[in-house]
């Protein structure tokens, strides 16, 4: 029941015209990066294959915020999951499902991202490793989690509040990596308070290890599995908070 | 009456609903409402626009939680999700994704309702042929105009085969060759078995459907029963010869008319000669009047009609 759901999930989602826009910007955006590297001057290289891993990041998290905000509170204002619902299928299958499809159709915009990246650099004459390949494994799992919170604020909320809220958690989730940095004068309850309500936020920047790709710096597989099962276990948290919400939830 | 027998597949027992808005501004949607279903029967929901028939669908499909009071589907509690695969339903004005083709979408839902290989082919068949999209199976639903998602929207409820089939609005936005094909395709669904359980507010729909009713009201049932008993409430008209009754019309021919209630049919007829009756035949009850006489009378004349408070 749940990969059928997921299944037409992806497809529906991967037809949408917000997810074909938004690649077909990403392809824009990546053939203007060569600009940037001609205005540095020097390394222009590495700062054109910067862009163009940076932008896998901030596309790949505007799909998972349009689609994924658009997803569940189109289904309820439109009443489409009316006829879905009215099948033997419970609440949890649906939001799994849908979550999963979703998932399915953002990993396929993220392989073709990826692979435009590749090409689009050795065209250009830009060196890429085999690291490149592993910062773009952790940016997708990024955008899977940014894809859970923007599941997660929809269920909770208007979708035009949920799309401020991701973004919001997102600007968040990559500041909360340099709060340790922020707190050194903070001690006792105030360090333990802002700590605590730091750890509320999915930090983001475990998932952004482009930066040392480019330079060819590796990632040890213990901390490689350790970013992967953090980033798993905040999908599963958001899922699981869309899931008790939806349940509840009058259509 | 096909498979018509009293055991019911729909019945709500005392429920109220109430849509939690916030706390000063709560809706009583439904308060206290009583009815069943008879399987194999056409029931018709009546009510004005507001007036609970859709609050009480969206109860029956576990789509809205939290009413008080019980309703089994299908001689059990509704809370058994697995149920809904012997139910059929279309919601009022559908609205499915629109990047999915009729063909594809088909599919998807039948596998939702347990159909496989080729059961569901020759199930998308079926609807296919009944509904006329065969030639559409590739298009997109998002090009498809009000009244063919309408169809479309028929077309998987009935996909399945359910035991009870639950349509809200059937008829909204069809022209009228599609109204008189989806009345086809429900007697049809009738005639294998299926229960109809429909609302409307367009009375002619009813009369030419249904065998039972149910008229609800401000989320109150005002009436429910079988529509023949409705009908035959209507009083008779006599058409006779001879010596005028008391209170008849009498036409320049000679002939005269009276209109009396079939309670008084005895006393009436009993006091005629033979061969005096010409005609004697039930004045027909406008559904759309009576429907329109009784919800006013349930509120007083002038008062709004329906609007959930």
């Amino acid at each position: 029941m749940i990969w059928v759901i997921a299944s037409a999930t992806m497809r529906e989602s991967i037809r949408s015209k917000a997810f074909l826009g938004l690649l077909a910007l990403y392809l824009v955006a990546v053939l203007l990066s060569r600009i940037a590297g001609w205005i540095s001057g020097t390394d222009g290289d590495v700062v054109t294959t910067s862009i163009v891993f940076s932008l896998q990041s901030i596309f790949g998290v505007l799909v998972a915020v349009a689609t994924g905000t658009a997803l569940v509170q189109t289904e309820i204002q439109q009443k489409t999951l009316y006829t879905i619902l009215s099948r033997p299928v419970k609440r949890w299958h649906f939001v799994l499902g849908k979550f999963l499809g979703l998932s399915g159709s953002l990993i396929a915009g993220q392989v073709i991202m990826v692979l435009i990246g590749l090409v689009y650099l050795r065209a250009t004459g830009a060196q890429v490793t085999g690291w490149a390949l592993l910062a773009g494994l952790l940016t997708m799992l990024e955008v899977l989690v940014m894809a859970s919170v923007s599941l997660c604020w929809t269920a909770l909320t208007t979708p035009l509040v949920a799309v401020a809220l991701c973004l919001a958690t997102y600007a968040l989730g990559h500041a909360v990596g340099e709060l340790p940095n922020l707190l050194y004068h903070l001690h006792g309850v105030k360090l333990l308070l802002c700590s605590a309500l730091a750890a509320l936020v999915p930090d983001l920047s475990r998932f952004v290890y482009r930066d040392l790709a480019l330079h060819q710096i590796p990632i040890t597989a213990a901390d490689l599995a350790g970013r992967v099962v953090y980033g798993l276990l905040w999908i599963s948290l958001f899922v699981t908070i869309t899931t008790v919400v939806f349940r509840r939830k009058q259509l | 009456m096909p498979g018509m027998t009293s055991a019911p597949v729909l019945t709500f027992t005392n429920v109220s609903f109430t849509y939690r808005g916030d706390w000063l501004n709560r809706i009583h949607a439904l308060k206290r409402v009583d009815l069943s279903v008879p399987r194999g029967s056409a029931y018709g929901f009546l009510g004005a626009n507001g007036a609970g028939k859709s609050t009480s669908i969206k109860l029956a499909m576990g789509l809205l939680h939290g009413h008080k009071g019980d309703i089994t589907l299908l001689g059990e509690p509704i809370g058994d999700h697995r149920l809904r695969a012997r139910v059929g339903f279309l919601p009022e004005q559908p609205f499915f994704y629109d990047n999915l083709a009729v063909g594809e979408y088909l599919a998807y839902l039948g596998h939702l309702s347990g159909l496989h290989g080729g059961t569901l082919s020759a199930a998308i068949e079926r609807v296919y042929q009944l509904l006329d999209l065969g030639d559409l199976r590739a298009r997109k639903l998002g090009s498809f105009s009000k009244g063919m998602r309408q169809r479309f929207g028929l077309a998987q409820a009935i996909l399945h085969r359910p035991d009870l089939l639950v349509l809200d609005e059937p008829f909204s936005g069809l022209d009228p060759l599609w109204r008189a094909r989806f009345k086809e395709v429900m007697a049809l669904e009738r005639t294998r078995g299926a229960t109809l359980f429909f609302s409307s507010h367009i009375l002619s729909d009813i009369e030419d459907l249904c065998d039972s009713y149910c008229v609800i009201d401000h989320g109150e049932v005002l009436e429910q029963g079988r529509l023949a008993d409705l009908l035959g409430q209507a009083p008779l008209q006599l058409t006779a010869s001879g010596a005028p009754a008391a209170g008849a019309t009498v036409a320049p021919d000679g002939t005269w008319q009276l209109t009396f209630p079939e309670s008084r049919r005895a006393e009436v007829l009993g006091a005629l000669p033979p061969g005096a009756v010409l005609r004697l035949e039930r004045q027909r009850i406008a559904l759309e009047d009576y429907f329109v006489n009784r919800v006013k009378a349930h509120h007083g004349a002038g008062t709004r009609l329906g609007g959930e408070s």
